[in-house]
């Protein structure tokens, strides 16, 4: 039986190949949709999962009282560290790090500088990533050992076998390689490593650890945590909570201390009142429900293309049933075909998705591949392969096999006509899907663009940034000179952060007007001579430092602070900052480091002779980048021989923090352009029918004299008039969701009426283009031929 | 074999009842060769319908094989139809898209016979009609006599006791007419088929052994041959 149904299937997409091609055309392209943004969703999902005990593995958060607001901070202390090691029996294992850091490696003439983590001697214990060499609980004790994964071992030595060869590190000591990691694979947030060094390392190196052990007030470290097996984190986390509240401190008093699992690092990265309400998780289940919807308008084409060509199928259906066949037949037959186009579209839509995921991959960032070998991933696809088939073939099976064997063999019932309001209904649900993801894209787009064109408050563009290190810091002033001296380099200066971020927080002691208890989070720069001036800050009140000593005892604020500190009149007030009284010299206006969507942050800039981490300066106008940079390289190897010369342009860094709106700007175009062409074709193939059905009458009105402008008005103004309302239903849709997405944005754009007059438009006139020339084939055709064919 | 008692056949045209059959009943015997004839309009089809199962009558009683069809079940009538009942139409009604063999196969398949069986009558029926030649052709290959025989032959497949035939050679010249006709007396004779035909035609009427009349939907008159 099912050979029969699958030869008449077959005859039959044999037999109509244009229908035939838009129908698998068109649930192809839904399917290699659905099944791009499934891998990509599963992908994400996947985030450290595939590490054993991942759901054993928390990192440690501190949940911050500030006036009544939680913040939520990963940056942790030692001192907490140690007290959850000895205090909470229910810990395994307990790994302080530095949360990851840049450093110089060398081996011989090979130099590379590159990220990797200083973490605690059992973070291979709890983070079990496969070993080649070593061993996971002897590699990290000693405190000049350095842990490698494969790629930097082969990197810096041409092999992966090399247990007690010899890394020099910040070309200041010599680390033992202990043991070799496979890569950390893509999908997981602790990808960054390339190489692990054993805290006390640190400790012994950098003297100021050594100061931190004692406060919990020090925060400035992340914690991992392993809980022992058949732990809870419910069981753990009352007596953690509270943890840090005896000691005597604004920091510790305010801070409740709780954990997250690793597998919701990823997805669930933004707090809101203390708890992981969201991040990326948004995004994914947006996209799941898109290629959802994207597949459910591919099917309608299925549902529609079917039921309106029905009239073909009617007189099949009427001599079966009058030679015997009972509506369940029937009804497996039209399942079994719609099944038939369904697995062929399938394997359109695995062509589709293998040669996108290139792009897509470039695209997202992603490392996703079709997983071939896998025979559940086939199982899961078959299963998708009959849902949908049962999706697009349910109601044309049910239609069909519903006519009425001696009506439709007499020829007195208009078969196909009858389902036209379902089919409106289903068009009408297509397009306001698809044009709902026109708005959000537009949107989207213009959300970008305004906060690109926001003034940023210093000058991006020019401007480099270099990471210091001992040598570049000895050496600074000299190299200084020296790049200004070539002229490629205009100004230069030196700062605690890159002139994107904000990477320090401190509380004031005391400012005029604080309130008994209150707490404020002032971003904290230290810099060095010519800062303002080589980022291209104004000042807007008060004077520059004169950049020498007595500076030191004064300080510069933003507007955001002056704002945040609630001073009147700022100029000349004294504050207390770590236990010294500072006078504010001058006011500067607020630069958008930290989000250009968001409001500037509320920055002290702190004078300091010594040269902070990050060395920023700006090329001379009118010069050639590539050869100013090759001028700068040979000046800063001059200084800093050990290291390669690595630099990062600002205006990169600055889009960077785009990047997301722009991945999710791009994506929605990408699936909106898709579906309003899944649409279209669905819509291509209903007018071809109408056109075909209404040819005697456009036959008819022919003669009597209409214009093809009459008759393309004719036949265009039911789809349009369609399309209008799927308008109508999209835009408070897509408005009340894109309000919703701008919530999250304090500089956010206003969405006014012309974006859904511009998509208003934008989806008639494509209308129009696709159906037209159905409707002029229609209309242009000599009446003479269509009404002899009748 | 079957018997209709008041059967009446009517549409609903606001407010008004439009009868096609009014209170007619019938009684054919096993065996019978019928002839059913009357002007457009007098409910010849609609009767030929009704027996056939295709169709139920808005009123009356129907027994067909000793059961009550009005009260029997949508899957039930079909069940009996299925093992009693073959359809010859005017307009052949092949599948366009399945070859001549696989339309004749078509209602076994719908019987649930296996393959093995299937591929031994259907090979049958070809021998028997003359059109082993013609099996890997499409209907459109087909001349229009050729057509109808493929129709007979796939009505006879599954081995009906009941043949039912509307104006089967309406569309065929009257040598392929010819040709049917005697291909149902045979079947008649020889295999003891019951046939019930609709024609217009007075010589393919005579051909059965009962011509009955119909005029608006009653039965005007009834000959024995």
């Amino acid at each position: 039986m099912i050979k029969n149904y699958l030869k008449i299937a077959w005859r039959n997409l044999v037999g109509n190949k244009a229908y035939s091609a838009i129908n698998i055309l068109g649930l192809a392209a839904g399917m290699a949709v659905a099944l791009l943004i499934a891998l990509w969703v599963k992908n994400e999902y996947s985030y450290d999962k595939f590490l054993p005990d991942s759901d054993r593995l928390y990192q440690v958060r501190r949940n911050f009282n500030s006036n009544g607001e939680t913040l939520t901070f990963s940056t942790t202390s030692l001192k907490l560290a140690y007290t959850l090691r000895s205090n909470i029996p229910e810990i395994e294992y307990v790994a302080e790090s530095d949360g990851g850091s840049s450093h110089g490696l060398m081996v011989g003439n090979k130099k590379f500088y590159m990220e990797g983590i200083e973490t605690g001697s059992d973070f291979l214990k709890m983070f079990r990533y496969p070993m080649l060499h070593g061993s996971a609980g002897e590699s990290l004790r000693d405190p000049y050992s350095i842990v490698l994964t494969q790629a930097t071992a082969i990197a810096l030595f041409g092999t992966d076998n090399v247990i007690n060869r010899v890394v020099k590190i910040d070309n200041a000591y010599n680390l033992k390689v202990t043991g070799v990691i496979k890569d950390v694979p893509s999908n997981s947030v602790m990808q960054f490593i390339k190489y692990i060094i054993p805290f006390s390392f640190a400790e012994q190196t950098q003297p100021w650890i050594k100061g931190a052990h004692d406060s919990f007030g020090f925060n400035a470290f992340s914690i991992y945590v392993k809980l022992k097996p058949g732990i809870a984190y419910t069981q753990v986390a009352p007596k953690i909570k509270n943890i840090e509240k005896g000691e005597n401190n604004v920091n510790a008093k305010n801070s409740d201390v709780i954990m997250q699992l690793m597998q919701d690092w990823h997805l669930y990265s933004e707090y809101k009142n203390g708890i992981a309400s969201g991040g990326f998780i948004e995004y994914i289940r947006i996209f799941s429900i898109i290629g959802i919807l994207v597949l459910l308008i591919a099917c309608v084409n299925f549902i529609n293309l079917t039921t309106a060509r029905s009239e073909k199928r009617a007189r099949e259906v009427g001599i079966r049933k009058a030679i015997g066949s009972q509506r369940k037949h029937l009804i497996f037959q039209f399942l079994t075909e719609s099944t038939l186009t369904t697995f062929i579209s399938f394997l359109c839509a695995i062509l589709f998705v293998q040669i996108a995921l290139a792009p897509f991959n470039a695209l997202t960032g992603t490392v996703i591949r079709i997983p071939f070998s896998s025979i559940t991933f086939w199982l899961v696809m078959m299963a998708c392969v009959f849902f949908t088939a049962l999706i697009a073939g349910s109601r044309p099976a049910f239609y069909l096999s519903s006519f009425n064997p001696v009506k439709v063999l007499k020829g007195t019932i208009q078969v196909g006509r009858s389902a036209s309001l379902s089919r409106k209904i289903l068009v009408v649900m297509q397009f306001s899907c698809s044009i709902a993801l026109i708005i959000s894209t537009v949107v989207i787009y213009r959300q970008i663009q305004y906060a690109k064109n926001r003034p940023t408050g210093y000058n991006i563009n020019r401007l480099l940034t270099t990471n210091s290190n001992d040598d570049l810091g000895k050496n600074y002033l000299a190299l200084k000179n020296d790049l200004l001296q070539t002229g490629v380099v205009e100004s230069m200066a030196t700062a605690s952060s890159p002139a994107t971020d904000v990477g320090m927080h401190n509380d004031l002691d005391q400012w005029p007007g604080k309130q008994a208890g209150e707490t404020v989070e002032m971003g904290v720069i230290d810099i060095t001579a010519d800062y303002f001036k080589t980022l291209g800050m104004r000042m807007s009140g008060g004077r520059d430092y004169n950049y020498v000593a007595s500076d030191t005892l004064n300080v510069i604020f933003n507007e955001a602070a002056i704002k945040r500190l609630r001073l009147k009149d700022p100029i000349n007030q004294i504050i207390t900052h770590s236990g010294s009284r500072i006078r504010i010299i001058g006011v500067v206006k607020d630069a958008l480091m930290i989000s250009p969507f968001a409001k500037a942050d509320p920055t002290m800039f702190v004078y300091h002779s010594n040269p902070s981490s990050n060395l920023i300066y700006r090329l001379a106008k009118g010069v050639n980048p590539h050869d100013a940079i090759e001028k700068i390289g040979q000046i800063f190897a001059k200084y800093n021989p050990a290291y390669p010369f690595t630099y990062r342009f600002v205006d990169d860094d600055y889009n960077r923090k785009f990047s997301q709106e722009v991945l999710i700007g791009k994506l929605s175009g990408i699936f909106a352009g898709l579906a309003i062409f899944i649409s279209c074709l669905g819509l291509f193939g209903l007018a071809a029918y109408i056109a075909e059905q209404r040819t005697k009458e456009i036959g008819v009105r022919k003669v009597l004299g209409a214009t093809v402008s009459q008759l393309w008005f004719l036949l265009s103004k039911d789809f349009v008039l369609l399309v209008i309302i799927s308008c109508v239903i999209a835009s408070p849709l897509a408005l009340y969701f894109l309000q919703n997405w701008l919530q999250k944005y304090d500089y956010r754009v206003s969405i006014g009426p012309g974006v859904f007059l511009v998509s208003a438009i934008s989806a008639v006139l494509i209308t129009l283009l696709t159906i037209s020339f159905q409707a002029i084939k229609a209309a242009v055709a000599n009446p003479v031929k269509s009404l002899r064919s009748e | 074999m079957l018997s209709l008692q008041h059967i009446s056949k009517y549409y609903q045209v606001s407010g008004l009842k439009n009868f096609v059959l009014n209170d007619l009943s019938l009684e054919i015997d096993e065996g019978e060769f019928v002839s059913i004839m009357g002007p457009s309009g007098s409910g010849k089809s609609s009767l030929l319908n009704i027996i056939g199962m295709l169709d139920e009558p808005s009123e009356g009683y129907h027994y067909f094989a000793g059961q009550a069809v009005h009260q029997l079940k949508e899957k039930q009538r079909s069940a009996l139809y299925k093992q009693y009942v073959g359809f010859v139409f005017q307009a052949y009604h092949l599948i366009d898209e399945l070859t001549v063999y696989e339309n004749i196969e078509t209602p076994l398949i719908y019987q649930d016979f296996k393959g093995s069986e299937r591929k031994a009558m259907v090979a049958d029926i070809l021998d028997r009609f003359n059109i082993v030649g013609k099996k890997d052709l499409f209907p459109a290959q087909l001349s229009g006599g050729q057509q109808q025989l493929v129709g007979i032959a796939r009505a006879l497949i599954a081995k009906p006791k009941l043949l039912l035939a509307d104006e089967p050679t309406g569309n065929l010249n009257s040598k392929q007419g010819e040709e049917i006709m005697e291909l149902f007396r045979k079947l008649n004779k020889e295999d003891g088929v019951t046939i019930i035909q609709v024609t217009h035609s007075e010589k393919n009427a005579e051909y059965g052994s009962r011509i009955i009349n119909l005029l608006d939907g009653k039965i005007e008159s009834s000959k024995q041959l």
